[in-house]
């Protein structure tokens, strides 16, 4: 049961992250830079962090069905974000070993995450010519406006969900 | 053991990548329609994003209106000086439509180029990948939407429809489109005729469009109108695109290439109108013809 109301969270997310864009005031979202909202994702790695045990995978199943869904609702060029989002969680999973599960380490695997993400991003984009920045614009008008706009989503997010999120592992752990 | 287990992690990664391929190879080729599970999960996610953006665009028109009524009176002044110049316009314009209509019937033409029927729709979200130039609209081929149709603002042109689900359809902005998508278009100059070209792109550090393909002896000046010719097999004519803002050779020197600026603000985009050519597409009447022989 709480799997699915954190599925149906992560809908939710995915249906604003859209909408987000035609909401807020077009001159700060359609200057030069190339701010993308990577919700989602951000609440995925909460997820890895405070949901999965070492030994389970529900964060990285959802970043597959989720990546999945942006890739058809979003773009329409399929497996880019299902692919990406997947990696990435995994290894966000893989690193929460040596991380205290706290607010700064939360913080540095999700910058790493959305850093890791942007450019998996942009290097199969690129491959498959829908983008042809170079790197050295792709670093200052895409990934560094980027990780500071999902970030102050991040710093906004965690507090609300991660009480929550952590009491609902421990109880599907005890049951 | 944990060789097995190595062999396994490995088989993972090779398989994801040769599904990567193959999903990326699949979708970014040109497709006619969309596959059905693909539109099944547009029109959910369109179902959410309609009701989520009911109580918004409540409160966003709430505010508009308010904002308006300030300037009410200033409005109206400016307004009522206007009417009295239309009021000529208005008897001009319908002394020509009848006598346009009279040549049609004695030439018995009776669908020109610029007849369209409008579909009204409503942007609900943008994609949020910036890469993609692309919205969803809340109309699909239940209302009457096809792929490549024209999509409008009161402004002009602001792109076409690139695929329709049952219910919504995803929009791709002129700033997205690339030489796989032309738009055959006339510019509109003052004593002369009109002159032909082809928008084959956009130009995304300046925000403009590429007009190429003009003939070297046509004088081109900045500040004519283009607007759609109709003879691309989709789009009805006179669709207004933009103004002419630069005119440059082209790197042959055989053609020149026009820098066009869109009438219509390709950020802010609210409402918008898919135009229905009224006049058969080349498509169509290809297979209405396959059909009699």
């Amino acid at each position: 049961m709480k799997r699915y109301v954190i599925a149906l969270f992560c809908l939710i997310l995915l249906v604003l992250q859209g909408m987000a864009m035609s909401w807020l005031p077009a001159n700060l979202i359609y200057s030069d830079l190339l701010i993308t909202p990577h919700w989602v994702l951000g609440f995925l790695i909460i997820l890895a962090i405070f949901f999965d045990r070492d030994d389970t995978y529900f964060a990285v199943w959802l970043g597959l069905w989720f990546g999945l869904l942006i890739d058809v609702v979003y773009t329409g060029v399929l497996g880019v974000y299902m692919v990406t989002y997947t990696v990435v969680i995994y290894v966000v999973h893989g690193l929460n070993k040596w991380l205290h599960s706290n607010f700064f380490g939360s913080s540095v695997l999700a910058i790493l995450g959305v850093a890791l993400a942007d450019t998996c991003l942009y290097v199969i984009y690129s491959f498959v010519q829908i983008t042809s920045m170079t790197w050295g614009d792709y670093g200052l008008m895409r990934l560094l406006p980027t990780l500071a706009a999902n970030m102050i989503f991040f710093v906004i997010l965690y507090p609300i969900v991660k009480e929550r999120i952590s009491l609902w592992s421990e109880e599907l752990m005890n049951t | 053991m944990p060789s097995l287990f190595r062999r396994k992690r490995l088989m993972v990664v090779l398989i994801g990548f040769i599904v990567l391929v193959a999903l990326i190879g699949f979708s970014i080729r040109d497709r006619d329609a969309l596959s059905t599970p693909e539109k099944f999960l547009q029109d959910t996610v369109g179902w959410m994003q309609t009701i989520f953006q009911k109580p918004v665009s409540l409160v966003d028109g709430t505010i508009e209106n308010i904002q308006d009524m300030f300037q009410v009176y200033e409005q109206n002044q400016v307004l009522k000086a206007r009417l009295s110049e239309y009021k000529g316009v208005i008897e001009n314009n319908q002394r020509l439509t009848s006598e346009n209509e009279e040549l049609r019937q004695t030439m018995e033409k009776s669908e020109a180029l610029s007849d369209y029927s409008p579909i009204q729709a409503t942007v609900i979200a943008r994609s949020s990948e910036r890469w993609f130039k692309q919205m969803t609209i809340n109309r699909g081929e239940e209302h009457g939407v096809e792929k490549d149709m024209a999509v409008m603002t009161s402004d002009g042109l602001v792109g076409k429809i690139k695929s329709a689900g049952a219910f919504h359809s995803t929009v791709q902005l002129l700033s997205g489109f690339d030489r796989s998508n032309k738009i055959s278009s006339w510019i509109v100059r003052e004593e002369q005729d009109e002159a032909f070209g082809l928008i084959e792109g956009y130009d995304d550090e300046t925000g403009r469009l590429l007009l190429e393909g003009i003939k070297l002896d046509e004088v081109v000046e900045k500040g004519d109108t283009v607007i759609s010719s109709g003879l691309g097999g989709v789009f009805p004519s006179d669709l207004r695109i933009g103004t002419v803002e630069e005119v440059v050779n082209d790197q042959f020197g055989l053609t020149k290439t026009a820098y066009v600026e869109p009438f219509a603000d390709l950020f802010d985009i609210n409402h918008v109108i898919v135009v229905d050519r009224a006049a058969e597409s080349i498509e169509n009447a290809g297979v209405n013809e396959g059909e009699e022989s």
